[in-house]
């Protein structure tokens, strides 16, 4: 009896929820013509009592910063951490990439100078104070993390309403407004107490900090370990693991072995050499884990003197690489020969029949060498994403056989990407391969801004006719010519061969016996599109602690 | 005797301020970590703010000054990767570090110290034999190795201790209670990677001590004490030992030192937090106050070390401080 009301209790509950999101729909915040916006409604869960301790292993040192949204950096990793302790006003989810989250309906004038937001009612943050729109212009104004300066620049002015509703209104249109406030983009739609982060200081947050996310932080050793407790009054549903404790853990053995003695759930980064023992235990399970393409880029392929100004040996490149050969020997057949730079998962990326696998012809790629002049092939640098290694070796022996014969270049990671992080520039002379990978959010253009055009301090391309259709791209207010503008640009950089993909990355995590649930159906919580790492956290079950 | 102590801390000073320096200029020949820290295409407004914030826009002279003034009043800085005071994070993993590096040390002494002496006690026989093979084995096998192993067979197959980190235990300065708690409990979190960590230092004391003993041993005072008709036990427990265990002691305190602070390896295997692996995650990411820090205490303790042992000397031996 007392069952049966409780679930009528819950059902009369999430069709009231589903009917204010309704209601709250029909009364506009703006005035005049609005922009279509595609953002999936929150789905609301059941509430419960949280058990069991969920331990999982992260592949390099915690770094307290990660809790403080206001100095987010471009980092993906800090995601993790935001959907631990924090929430969003829109973010990506299983059931969207964006989806409604501490706002409960959003709204962008069609001319995209004014953006609106209004809160679900009852927001709370872990020490019991109301979310209110103070919080939100708080955050916004003290951002101090990637893309501020742009957030600063477009900004006019905050328009509190009252408690639950906020204009942002803008000096110019800023089409990217709702992309790049997503939570799984920038930091800035992360909420933060800011009467709390006042009194605390940077330093005070870092080490204590209050959000409105499903967890807690209740203690931390710096870059060792993090333990978080459930918050039972989040809004969406009652976190389902009561503990989460999460450790820096460096070496891949230690993960390992950390997982096979069950003193770890969840490790990250089991690649490479370590994928073969996680397959074969029994006791283990694993997620493939797709994150984003590996791709080659020549810097400097366009100056005098490079071998790769010709097309014609860039594509050689392209056919001499046996890619469904790299993905058996580098990752057990898990991940997939690809087609494209970047990931299908991200929006406007070309794919299937779109962007389909390269051929793989060495027969073909000889005589296009020797077409282009260089019958006897020629030396170059290699340089491959650390520490892969292993798969930059294979690349090269491929390489070889059509005679580009390349020494590999081992960097550390930090090194690897300082240097890439300079574009053309990190990279001296003209004979470089580089091979990269990049899981970037925040649509295909993100990662064309990035790589792809001349302006940018990453670019490895620079073409009078990208450079055309981005300034186009920039100043358009029409999403679907943007789309169309983003594909054209990106069959450029495939057709001409600037870029090379080879397959889809799998980053694959290890998943031990108390995760919940059995089998394969654990996959689910990797769901969330463009997240590296499986958020949200709050649907996290395992067997309660013995 | 007092303007020895002083001639012997001015040249401590000079040491400190010499690494000091040193530390500062070598790290920044390291790379620039706002390019490591920021991704590719990050905005440049982002990274110039970023540089501000970690004092890298100043030029090298004041970034220098800034940083000798900061040390003298006892603050290490932020670090970049960690976003926290240097100081408080090093004297976090501290006795983490120092309660590892005391097991090592015990493990060390307690292998190397009695093998060593059976071996020269029965010198070219079994037992010296053996003694040289664990010898050997200790010094040809390197820790990570035996720790890779321990975690393989104790860890994974038998399934008798932990494989990762310290245990619950946490030592708080400020709280003398934890102290003692610290020290005595998660034992089986401390078992492995104390014992590869000692291994290899056994190994070597138990060469120190066979020699060592050999020496004194063959000496002309003991031929006399044998002569006399004394117990060989007596020979051994009474007149030979102290004398042997000089250059031991010597030889374990420096390996103590080393213990603390540079067990790296055995550190990152074992996931275990302390001042080696947060070294290494420093270096590694370029993070330039977390090093200078780490480098700079560990500095510390070698130079107030070795002064005390010269003062001690001096106060021993009236030879040394006339001498210098």
């Amino acid at each position: 009896m007392t069952r049966g009301l409780s679930l009528l209790l819950v059902a009369f509950t999430l069709v009231a929820t589903s009917c204010g999101d309704v209601a709250a729909q029909q009364a506009p915040i703006l005035s005049g013509a609005l922009a279509k916006l595609d953002i999936k409604p929150a789905q609301l869960e059941g509430r419960g009592a949280p058990k069991g301790t969920l331990t999982i292993a992260m592949h390099f040192a915690l770094d307290p910063g990660w809790v403080d949204p206001l100095e987010h950096s471009y980092a993906i990793t800090q995601m993790m951490y935001d959907y631990l302790v924090h929430d969003s006003m829109i973010k990506p989810m299983p059931y969207g990439y964006v989806t409604y989250s501490l706002a409960e309906h959003a709204e962008l004038a069609a001319d995209f100078r004014r953006a609106a937001f209004r809160l679900r009612p009852g927001l709370k943050f872990h020490d019991g104070q109301p979310l209110t729109t103070a919080d939100v212009k708080w955050t916004y104004e003290n951002f101090k993390g990637a893309y501020a300066k742009l957030f600063h620049d477009k900004l006019e002015h905050i328009q509190v309403v009252d408690d639950r509703t906020i204009v942002f209104h803008f000096k110019e249109p800023f089409i990217d407004f709702m992309d790049l406030y997503n939570g799984g983009v920038s930091g800035i739609g992360w909420i933060v107490p800011g009467r709390y982060y006042d009194k605390a200081g940077r330093d005070g947050f870092k080490a204590k900090p209050i959000g409105a996310g499903p967890y807690k932080l209740v203690s931390q050793q710096a870059g060792v370990q993090m333990v978080f407790e459930a918050f039972e009054d989040y809004w969406r549903r009652t976190p389902a693991t009561k503990t989460i404790v999460v450790k820096g853990i460096r070496d891949g053995a230690a993960r390992m072995a950390g997982l096979q003695t069950g003193e770890l759930d969840v490790a990250f980064g089991m690649t490479g050499k370590l994928l073969s023992r996680l397959m074969s235990d029994r006791n283990l399970r694993w997620d493939p884990n797709f994150t984003g393409p590996w791709w080659l880029m020549f810097p400097g392929y366009n100056e005098q003197g490079s071998p790769f100004r010709d097309k014609r040996v860039r594509q050689a490149v392209s056919l001499a690489i046996n890619r469904s050969f790299l993905v058996r020997q580098e990752t057990h057949d898990i991940s997939k020969p690809w087609g494209n730079w970047i990931s299908g998962e991200n929006r406007d990326a070309l794919q299937g029949t779109e962007a389909p696998v390269p051929e793989y012809n060495v027969e073909k790629a000889r005589q296009l060498m020797k077409q282009a002049g260089f019958p006897d092939g020629f030396d170059v640098e290699y340089l491959p994403f650390p520490p892969y290694f292993d798969m930059g070796e294979r690349i090269l022996t491929d390489l070889r056989a059509i005679g580009i014969r390349g020494k590999l270049q081992s960097l550390e990671g930090p090194a690897f990407r300082a240097k890439i992080g300079q574009g053309r520039k990190g990279v001296p002379g003209n004979r470089t391969v580089v091979q990269n990978i990049d899981p970037r959010a925040g649509g295909s253009k993100s990662n064309i801004a990035v790589y792809a055009v001349c302006g940018s301090p990453a670019s490895f391309v620079c073409e009078p006719q990208i450079e055309a259709l981005w300034t186009k791209h920039q100043a358009s207010l029409d999403a679907v010519e943007r789309e169309r503008l983003v594909k054209a640009i990106q069959r450029i950089l495939l057709d001409e061969y600037y870029f090379v993909p080879i397959y889809l990355n799998s980053f694959v995590h290890g998943i031990g016996p108390r995760v919940l649930p059995e089998g394969k159906a654990v996959s689910k919580y990797w769901d969330t599109l463009n997240a590296p790492y499986p958020c949200p956290w709050e649907v996290w079950e395992v067997k309660a602690d013995r | 005797m007092k303007k020895y102590i002083l001639v012997r801390a001015l040249y401590s000073v000079v040491t400190l301020w010499l690494l000091v320096t040193l530390i500062f200029a070598l790290v920044r020949l390291t790379g620039d970590p706002v390019a490591m820290k920021a991704e590719a295409g990050a905005d440049p407004a982002y990274v110039a703010q970023l540089r501000h914030s970690w004092g890298l826009d100043q030029p090298l002279p004041r970034q220098y000054a800034g940083f000798v003034g900061r040390l003298l009043r006892g603050d290490f800085g932020h670090s970049f990767e960690k976003s926290l005071p240097v100081r408080d994070i090093y004297f976090e993993r501290l006795p983490n570090s120092l309660k590892l590096g005391f097991a090592a040390f015990v493990i060390s002494l307690a292998l190397g110290v009695p093998f060593g002496m059976l071996s020269a006690l029965k010198v070219n026989s079994v037992w010296d034999n053996a003694g040289k093979m664990i010898a050997l084995l200790g010094l040809s096998m390197p820790g990570f190795f035996v720790g890779l192993v321990l975690i393989i067979v104790f860890g994974i197959e038998l399934g008798w201790l932990p494989v990762l980190g310290k245990g619950s235990s946490t030592f708080v300065w400020s709280a003398p209670s934890t102290w003692a708690t610290f020290w005595f409990s998660d034992w089986g979190h401390l078992v492995m990677p104390a014992f590869a960590l000692g291994w290899y230092f056994s190994g070597a004391m138990l060469r120190i001590t066979r020699s060592g003993m050999l020496d004194v041993l063959g000496s002309d005072y003991i031929k006399l004490v044998r002569l006399k008709g004394v117990p060989e036990a007596v020979v051994v427990a009474k007149h030979a030992l102290k004398n042997s265990m000089i250059p031991v002691l010597t030889f374990a305190g420096l390996n103590l030192l080393i213990m603390v602070n540079v067990s790296i390896v055995i550190e990152v295997i074992f996931n275990w937090p302390g001042v080696g692996q947060l070294l290494y995650d420093a270096l590694s990411n370029r993070d330039f106050p977390m090093v200078q820090g780490v480098v700079l205490m560990s500095g510390l303790l070698i130079v107030l070390l070795n002064f005390a042992i010269d003062v001690l000397y001096g106060c021993v031996d009236p030879r040394i401080r006339l001498s210098r």
